[in-house]
C-alpha cells in the first residue's frame, strides 16, 4: 500500500504569498534566465549530438573537471583550516598582519596566477632559474592538471580560511570546556566539539571554492586543461557549435546544482543556535616555538600566494612606469572596473536578500529550490551566461542594449549566489524568537525588516557585498562580451595585454586590482574583531 | 535617518549614472570590432582618424568571441568594421552573413585569392608559417618539408603551439588541402609523438626555445623571428621556407583581414576605413607594425622579411581557412594534439 505525503511545507501555500516570497520569486526568475537559454539552445541537439558528445567528450570532461574540484578543495581545505586554526585560537607577533595576507590572495584574479606562475617557472623565470640551480633539472610544467590544482587553490583558499576564523572566534567556549571539564583530551575536544561545530563553516567555503572551480574560466583557458568551461567556450568561439556548447553547459549545471544540494543536506543536518551570552573563546598566547612555527607556514603560504606574485606585479610595473606607458587612459580603465564592481556588488545585495530571508524562515522545499535556482549564475560559465543575457535583452529589453546595465544584470545573475550565501548564513543565526517578539510587539514588515533583522545581518550583507565586489572586479569572460562598446576594465586589458605578451601592461592593471580591493578587504576582516 | 538619506541618495545617483550611460559610440564614430592585437590596430586607427577627422571607438576582443557578439546582436550591432587576425574567423562571418559585400573598386585592389569570393571581407596583411632553425644545430639540415617535422630524428627536438591556436589550425588546415587528409593525420601524430606532450603556449617562446639552443627547430609565423633577432641580433637562429621543391606544396599564408558589419549605420566611414587600409600608405602601415606582408600588390614588406614574391606560397584561397576549419579541428581532436 502506498500512501502520497506530501512535505509538510508544501501545505503551507500561505508562506509564499509573503512580500518574501514573491520577490524571491522574482529574483529567482532573473536569475535563471542564462539557464533557460542554455535549455532552449540544447533543444538544437538532437540524439545524435548528444551520443557524439558523450562518446567523445563527456567522460574525458567529467573526469577533468570532478578529480580537479576535488584536488582544489583538500588544497583549500588543507590550507585554509590550518591558517584559521592558528589566527583564531593563539595570539602571537603579527596576527593581525596574517589575516590580511591570508585573504589578500582573493584579490588575485585566477588568470593572473596562472599567468605569473608560468612566466616564473620558465626557464629563464625567477623560479624557473632556480629550480634549474637547485635541482638541475627542467621545471615543472603548469599545464596539466597539478599546475592547475596549485593555482586554484592559492586563489580560493582564502574562502575556507575567512569562514572558518569566524566561526573558531564565535564558537563559544562553554561546550569547549565542558568537554574539557569532562575529561577529554585536546584531540578529541578538536574532533568531538570543534570540528562537528565547524562544519557548516567548512561546507560552505569548500561550496564557494568548488563552485569557482566549476566555473572557472581564467585558469583553465590560459593553462589549456580540458574542463567543461574551456570545452564549452572552445566549441562556442571555435567552431561556432552553439547547441554542442549548450548540451555540455546542461551537463554541468546538473553536476553543481546535484553538488549544492549534498552539500545543503549535509549541513542541514545539523544547526545550532548560540545564545548570544556565552563566553567566546579568548586566544591562547603562543610560545616562542608555536610563533615560529605557525610563521613559518603562514609565511610559506603567504611566499607562493602573495609575496611572489605581487612582486612580479610590481616589478613589470615599475617598467611600465619608467618607460612612461602608463597613459591616461589606464586611469579610465580602473574607473571603469570600480564603478561596474560598486554597482552590481550593491545591486546584488539588495537582489539577494528576499532570497535569503525567505529560505532562513520558511526552509521549506519551496525555499530551497529558490536557493538552488538562483545558484545557476555561479555555475554557468561566464561567456554562456553573458550570451544567456544578451539574447534575452536583445529579445525582451532591446532598450536596455549596448548599455551598461546589461552587463551590470550580468554580474548580479552571476554572482548573486556568493551573496545569497553570505546574507543566507548571517540570518540562520539570528534566533527566529527575536522576530517574533518584535511581530508581538506590533512592529510590521517593513519596519521589522528594517530595524531588527538588517541591522542583525549587517555583518552578512557587508561580506556579500565585499565577496560580489571582488569578484566583479575581477571578472573576465562575461564582461568581454557584454561591455559597452569601448569600454574597457581592468581584467579585459589584462587579457589584451596579457595576450599579446605585454607584461609591462598587464602588470599595472593586475596590479591596480590588488590595491583597489585592499581597503575593501577590510570590511571582510572586521567582523571577527568586533564582537557584538 | 541621515543613514537612510545618504543610502537613498547613492542609490538615485547610482541608478541615474546607468541608464544614462549607455555605451561610448555615437552616430558619428566608426566602430570597430577588433580581434587584431591592439597595439597593431592602434596606430591604423590614429592615423586614419587624423587623415579623415573620423572618430573611432576600438573595442578589442577575441576574434571569435566579436563574431559570436555580431552575430546575436544582429541589427542592433554598434559595430561598422570588424577585423580579425584570422581568415578563418572572417569567413565563418561571410557564412553566417555578418558582412556586407564591399564594393568591387575596393576589394579589386586586393588579389582574389585573399578575399571572399562575394567581396564579403579583404585579407589586409598575410603572415608566413615558417620554420625557425638554431643554426648550431646540424641534425635538422635533412628537413625540408613541414612534414618533415614527423620524422623520428626530431624527437625532443620539435616546439610547436598547442592545437587551439588560430595560425597552428589554418596552417593545417592549408597542408590538409595539399596534401590530403590521410598525409596530414600522419604527419600530426608524427610531430604529436616527437613532442611528447610538451607543447608551447606561445609562438615567441618557441623561437627563444630553438635561439637558446633546447629546440633545434619550431613551426612558427615568420614574424616572431624578427621580433625576437630585434631583442638579441645575434641569436642562432634563420627563417627557413619549407616545401620550396619545384613539386612542392610551398608555404602556408594566413591573412588579417577586414570586413563591414551587415548593420552598419555608419557604410560610408566605414568605407573610407576600407579605402585607408586598403590603400598604399594603410597598407604599409596595417602590415609593417607587426612585419606581415601587404596583400596589395607592389606595396613591400618590411626589409628584414624575405620578399613576398622570393619564395613559393601554397596556393589555397583564403577562403578555404573557414570552409575546411571543423574538418581540420576534428582531424587535431581526433589524433588528440595537446
Amino acid at each position: 500500500m502506498s500512501v502520497l505525503v506530501l512535505p509538510h511545507s508544501w501545505y503551507r501555500l500561505h508562506s509564499f504569498v509573503t512580500w518574501r516570497g514573491v520577490l524571491a520569486l522574482l529574483v529567482v526568475m532573473a536569475a535563471v534566465i542564462p539557464l533557460v537559454f542554455v535549455i532552449i539552445s540544447s533543444l538544437g541537439l538532437d540524439l545524435d549530438g548528444w551520443r557524439g558528445l558523450w562518446s567523445s567528450r563527456l567522460p574525458g570532461l567529467l573526469w577533468n573537471t570532478l578529480s580537479l574540484a576535488l584536488l582544489v578543495a583538500i588544497g583549500c581545505l588543507v590550507l585554509g583550516v590550518s591558517a584559521a586554526w592558528w589566527v583564531a585560537r593563539r595570539q602571537f607577533p603579527g596576527r593581525r598582519l596574517a589575516v590580511w595576507l591570508m585573504v589578500m590572495p582573493l584579490t588575485i584574479p585566477t588568470y593572473v596566477f596562472a599567468h605569473i606562475y608560468t612566466e616564473l617557472l620558465e626557464d629563464r623565470g625567477w623560479l624557473g632559474q632556480l629550480w634549474l640551480n637547485v635541482f638541475g633539472t627542467i621545471p615543472p610544467s603548469l599545464f596539466n592538471i597539478a599546475g592547475v590544482t596549485f593555482v586554484l587553490t592559492l586563489a580560493g583558499f582564502s574562502y575556507v580560511f575567512l569562514l572558518v576564523q569566524d566561526a573558531l572566534s564565535r564558537s563559544q567556549q562553554d561546550l569547549e570546556e565542558a568537554a574539557r571539564i569532562q575529561g577529554a583530551r585536546p584531540s578529541q575536544v578538536f574532533w568531538r566539539i570543534n570540528l562537528p561545530l565547524l562544519r557548516p563553516a567548512i561546507a560552505a567555503g569548500l561550496a564557494v571554492v568548488v563552485l569557482h572551480v566549476l566555473s572557472d574560466f581564467g585558469a583553465v583557458s590560459m593553462l589549456r586543461f580540458q574542463t567543461f568551461t574551456l570545452s564549452i567556450y572552445l566549441q562556442m568561439n571555435s567552431r561556432f557549435d552553439f547547441n554542442a556548447a549548450a548540451g555540455l553547459s546542461l551537463v554541468l549545471v546538473s553536476l553543481s546544482l546535484t553538488f549544492l544540494v549534498l552539500e545543503r543536506f549535509f549541513r542541514n543536518r545539523q544547526r545550532y543556535y548560540g545564545s548570544g551570552k556565552a563566553k567566546r573563546i579568548s586566544a591562547q598566547r603562543a610560545t616562542a616555538f608555536e610563533t615560529a612555527m605557525i610563521w613559518l607556514w603562514l609565511g610559506l603560504i603567504t611566499l607562493f600566494a602573495v609575496i611572489l606574485p605581487v612582486t612580479w606585479m610590481m616589478v613589470w610595473s615599475w617598467h611600465a612606469w619608467a618607460h612612461d606607458l602608463i597613459t591616461s587612459e589606464f586611469w579610465g580603465y580602473v574607473g571603469n572596473s570600480m564603478f561596474v564592481s560598486v554597482a552590481a556588488a550593491t545591486l546584488t545585495i539588495i537582489a539577494a536578500l528576499p532570497v535569503a530571508l525567505y529560505h532562513a524562515r520558511e526552509r521549506s522545499l519551496l525555499s530551497q529550490s529558490f536557493l538552488h535556482a538562483s545558484s545557476v549564475g555561479f555555475v554557468l560559465p561566464g561567456p554562456v551566461i553573458a550570451l544567456g543575457m544578451l539574447a534575452f535583452v536583445l529579445a525582451y529589453l532591446p532598450m536596455l542594449y549596448g548599455g551598461m546595465l546589461v552587463l551590470i544584470l550580468a554580474m548580479v545573475v552571476r554572482f548573486l549566489p556568493l551573496a545569497i550565501h553570505a546574507q543566507e548564513s548571517a540570518a540562520q543565526q539570528l534566533t527566529p524568537s527575536i522576530e517574533q517578539a518584535a511581530r508581538n510587539l506590533g512592529a510590521r514588515t517593513w519596519e521589522r525588516l528594517w530595524r531588527i533583522t538588517l541591522p542583525m545581518i549587517r555583518g552578512g550583507i557587508i561580506s556579500a557585498w565585499v565577496l560580489v565586489f571582488i569578484d566583479t572586479l575581477k571578472e573576465l569572460p562575461a564582461t568581454l562580451i557584454l561591455r559597452p562598446t569601448g569600454f574597457d576594465t581592468l581584467p579585459v586589458r589584462i587579457w589584451i595585454e596579457a595576450s599579446e605578451e605585454m607584461l609591462e601592461l598587464a602588470a599595472p592593471a593586475a596590479l591596480m586590482l590588488v590595491l583597489g580591493t585592499l581597503p575593501i578587504l577590510w570590511f571582510l576582516i572586521r567582523p571577527s574583531r568586533s564582537g557584538p | 535617518m541621515g543613514d537612510n538619506m545618504k543610502r537613498s541618495g547613492l542609490f538615485t545617483l547610482l541608478l541615474a549614472g546607468l541608464l544614462g550611460f549607455s555605451g561610448l559610440a555615437t552616430a558619428e564614430e566608426l566602430v570597430i570590432y577588433s580581434g587584431r592585437s591592439d597595439r597593431f590596430v592602434k596606430p591604423v586607427v590614429e592615423a586614419f582618424s587624423q587623415q579623415t577627422g573620423i572618430k573611432v571607438v576600438l573595442h578589442s576582443g577575441s576574434s571569435t568571441s566579436l563574431l559570436n557578439k555580431l552575430k546575436l546582436e544582429g541589427a542592433r550591432t554598434s559595430a561598422d568594421i570588424y577585423v580579425s587576425n584570422d581568415a578563418g574567423n572572417l569567413q565563418k562571418g561571410a557564412d553566417m552573413k555578418l558582412f556586407k559585400p564591399l564594393p568591387a573598386a575596393l576589394a579589386e585592389r586586393i588579389p582574389a585569392n585573399y578575399r571572399s569570393a562575394d567581396n564579403d571581407w579583404l585579407g589586409i596583411s598575410a603572415r608566413a608559417r615558417v620554420l625557425v632553425v638554431n643554426t648550431n644545430q646540424k641534425e635538422t639540415d635533412f628537413v625540408k618539408s613541414v612534414f618533415d617535422l614527423a620524422d623520428p630524428r626530431l624527437a625532443g627536438k620539435l616546439g610547436i603551439t598547442h592545437s587551439s591556436n588560430e595560425s597552428y589550425i589554418a596552417g593545417v588546415t592549408v597542408y590538409m588541402q595539399k596534401a590530403g587528409e590521410e598525409k596530414t593525420r600522419a604527419w600530426l601524430a608524427g610531430m604529436k609523438r616527437n613532442v611528447d606532450n610538451s607543447v608551447f603556449n606561445k609562438h615567441s617562446k618557441i623561437v627563444m626555445a630553438v635561439a637558446d639552443g633546447k629546440k633545434a627547430i619550431g613551426l612558427v609565423n615568420h614574424y616572431y623571428i624578427y621580433r625576437h633577432l630585434d631583442k638579441h641580433p645575434d641569436a642562432p637562429i634563420r627563417i627557413l621556407f619549407p616545401d620550396q621543391g619545384k613539386d612542392d606544396m610551398g608555404v602556408a599564408w594566413n591573412v588579417a583581414g577586414v570586413a563591414i558589419s551587415q548593420h552598419s549605420k555608419n557604410a560610408a566611414a566605414a568605407e573610407k576605413f576600407i579605402d585607408f587600409v586598403t590603400s598604399e600608405a594603410g597598407q604599409e602601415l596595417f602590415a609593417s607594425a607587426n612585419r606581415e606582408y601587404p596583400t596589395r600588390p607592389g606595396v613591400a614588406a618590411a626589409t628584414e622579411v624575405p620578399a613576398a614574391g622570393s619564395y613559393k606560397v601554397a596556393n589555397v584561397p583564403m577562403a578555404d581557412l573557414g570552409k575546411y576549419r571543423n574538418k581540420t579541428l576534428d582531424l587535431i581532436d581526433a589524433v588528440g594534439m595537446p
